[in-house]
């Protein structure tokens, strides 16, 4: 075991890749102001140097401020607790208590892949908000300060002497806990291909866009050149290519999906250990998380219909967020999980499911016709856009169509109250299942409005480290029901630890 | 994994919580509620009539003012309904302390039940602004994990304020 109580800085590497991530954060903010003197005709001596001096400055500057972040940066484990010491001019010390890291991830980025070093992030929650991330570190010395870390966190894993003996071996090389889901190249592509492709394609439009913006002149004096007269027949295609235009716009999207795919699940590798739910991922940046089974406050299971017809489900594991921002991400997706991989799952974080549940709650019926009403209102929008028959006659078909599809939405609204675990469902094109233990619930939230309260219904919240979760229309005394039995579990599973 | 000891419970035997005794908050905090309401309706009020008050100095002819009653039927029955919304959900507003959560109800309009587990309380914050220091309450915030589950339970009185702390922070600190 490497000693981590004196302060230690980051491999001298370090240096190198923090000066290309400063540089690259530069270009990044600053690159459009550059545009014009590219696309300009006549580059004159003067001007040139107008350029270079300054951007030398600023990559000189760069380099500097990634040695001296370098020089000043440190940390060292100190009473059961993290330190950190960093900046250049503002000095800043960090303290991450142990109890409060959720998880230690590794990663590989390009740069990190170049000179065989590995990245290291620890996610902390709750009032800390703060993390750490050492972008150089050597293999054995991030396998080492994780597995210290991680036997930290959790009081119940010991670091065994033959752990100790060969930490790489245990953790990277052969995952020699229970193999989850891994991905080949045609179940890669199977997870690709059942991706959201007409998201994709919006988003690479936008980015075409946002590209394109910054050279709008360049384009516009490009059309100016055209003769109005093949401009004239080139907008009269355009109605043609109305059609192809489409299914290139759909095309595009599937192989955008198979990219990113690609990008972020290339030679996906997940277990099931001791400590947690290890996932390996990545080509160009290789992600390792490492969660361990406490720090888990949400799962849940999504799939359409296209993945169930792979017998795939995606699972989404929620840890806890930092209260100050909502949006860090602190999901880790396992997808292509099969029927028995969710089984594994869940025998060993929720072993009360495999029992009958306490209670099996659906909502109110009248949920059903809001949900309806909700989804053919728009249809009278039609009104507006053309002649009344066809109007009424497309809102008629429409009205059934969602009369179907919303009755398949309201029978899919589910509750499950297991002994130690709450199941939430909901959809039936796209599925959803949440589960929560009700011994991590932070808090329970009975909600309605005043009509709500005459008819005795309401929504009822379940508040988790990880977020809050939802069910809405049910009767109160089931909700209630609930909630004492929650709280009562809740209370003894606190006072049985 | 280690599943905690998790005895079997009779459902008929669950404590209810519905069964339980509420303690309101401080009448002054309706004052400080009641003395914002105030606040807002006079300068809404001043708003909707500036062009009468600048036809009354002579700056504007009266003839020229049109549809200023329209934002004065809009805004009679909406502070009307905030006016409801305080008074008769200051009398909903309370909480119930028990043996192991925290249990804060408020509103009249959009009602809301929370229950937390002292267990999960991070840390507990008093806070106090000028009008409220000097109407004698004090407000108490509870932080869990995640921030989602966090509660405020305003209105309270000084002394009650700090007791209520106190066993919060002592429970929290006891599991």
């Amino acid at each position: 075991m490497m000693d981590f109580s004196t302060p230690r800085r980051q491999h001298p590497l370090g240096m190198a890749i923090l000066s290309v991530q400063f540089l690259v954060n530069l270009i990044r903010s600053a690159w459009p102001a550059l545009i014009p003197f590219v696309f300009s005709s006549e580059l004159e001596e003067s001007t040139l140097v107008y350029i270079l001096v300054p951007l030398t400055l600023v990559g000189v500057g760069a380099i500097a401020g990634a040695i001296a972040s370098y020089w000043r940066f440190n940390y060292r484990l100190e009473d059961n607790a993290l330190i950190v010491e960093k900046g250049v001019l503002q000095r800043e010390r960090l303290r991450i208590p142990m109890e409060k890291i959720q998880a230690i991830h590794l990663f590989k980025g390009p740069l990190q892949q170049a000179f065989g070093l590995t990245g290291l992030r620890v996610d902390t929650a709750g009032s800390a908000g703060s993390e750490l991330q050492l972008v150089a570190v050597s293999r054995a010395e991030a396998e080492s300060l994780q597995a210290l870390l991680a036997s930290q966190i959790d009081p119940s894993i010991d670091v065994s002497p033959e752990k100790e003996a060969s930490p790489s071996a245990t953790k990277n090389e052969g995952f020699a806990s229970q193999p989850l889901v891994e991905l080949n190249a045609s179940r890669l592509i199977k997870v690709g291909l059942t991706q959201n492709h007409l998201r994709n394609a919006f988003l690479g439009m936008a980015v075409l866009t946002s590209l394109g913006n910054p050279m709008e002149e360049v384009i516009s004096s490009a059309l100016e050149a055209i003769p109005p007269v093949a401009l004239a027949v080139l907008s009269l295609l355009s109605v043609a290519l109305f059609i192809p235009g489409v299914l290139l716009f759909l095309l595009s999207g599937i192989l955008i999906s198979l990219v990113l795919t690609t990008l972020k699940y290339f030679r996906f590798r997940s277990a099931l250990g001791h400590e947690g739910v290890q996932v390996e991922m990545g080509l160009l940046r290789r992600n390792a998380f490492q969660v361990p089974f406490a720090k888990i406050h949400m799962t849940t299971w999504k799939s359409h219909w296209l993945r169930r017809q792979l017998g795939f489900e995606t699972l989404q594991i929620r840890q806890a967020q930092a209260s100050n921002q909502s949006n860090s991400d602190v999901r880790v997706f396992v997808p292509a999980m099969e029927s028995q991989n969710r089984k594994t799952v869940e025998e060993i974080l929720y072993p009360d499911l495999s029992a009958a549940p306490v209670f099996r709650v659906q909502p109110v019926r009248r949920l059903r016709w809001l949900i309806w009403i909700g989804a053919w209102l728009p249809s009278l929008l039609l009104f507006g856009l053309m002649s009344s028959l066809p109007a009424v006659s497309v809102s008629i078909l429409w009205l059934a169509v969602s009369g179907y599809t919303s009755l398949r939405r309201f029978r899919s609204l589910k509750l499950q109250l297991h002994k130690n675990t709450v199941t939430i469902e909901r959809g039936w094109f796209w599925q959803s299942r949440t589960l929560i233990k009700l011994s991590q619930l932070q808090g329970i939230q009975w909600r309605r409005h005043v009509l709500l309260e005459r008819r005795g219904v309401g929504h009822l919240t379940f508040h988790t480290a990880a977020g809050p979760k939802a069910f809405t229309y049910l009767r109160k005394h089931e909700a209630m029901a609930i909630r004492d039995y929650a709280l009562n579990q809740l209370h003894s599973a606190q006072s049985g630890v | 994994m280690e599943v905690p000891p998790n005895p079997e419970l009779n459902l008929d035997n669950l404590p209810p919580l519905g069964a339980i005794e509420w303690v309101s908050v401080d009448v002054n905090y309706r004052k400080m509620r009641l003395l914002s309401w105030a606040t807002v309706q006079l300068v809404m009020l001043l708003l909707i009539l500036s062009p009468m008050v600048a036809s009354l100095l002579g700056h504007v002819n009266y003839s020229d003012i049109h549809l200023w009653w329209v934002l004065l039927c809009l805004q009679v029955p909406l502070s009307g309904l905030w006016f409801m919304e305080e008074w008769r959900g200051f009398m909903r507003r309370g909480y119930a302390v028990r043996e192991r959560d925290i249990t804060y109800q408020t509103g009249w309009l959009i009602r809301n039940t929370t229950t937390i587990p002292y267990g999960m309380i991070q840390h507990s914050e008093l806070s106090q602004g000028p009008v409220s220091r000097w109407l004698g309450i004090n407000h108490i915030k509870l932080f869990t994990a995640g921030g989602s589950g966090n509660l405020r339970i305003a209105g309270l009185k000084e002394e009650r304020a700090q007791e209520l702390r106190a066993l919060i922070d002592a429970r929290a600190g006891r599991s």
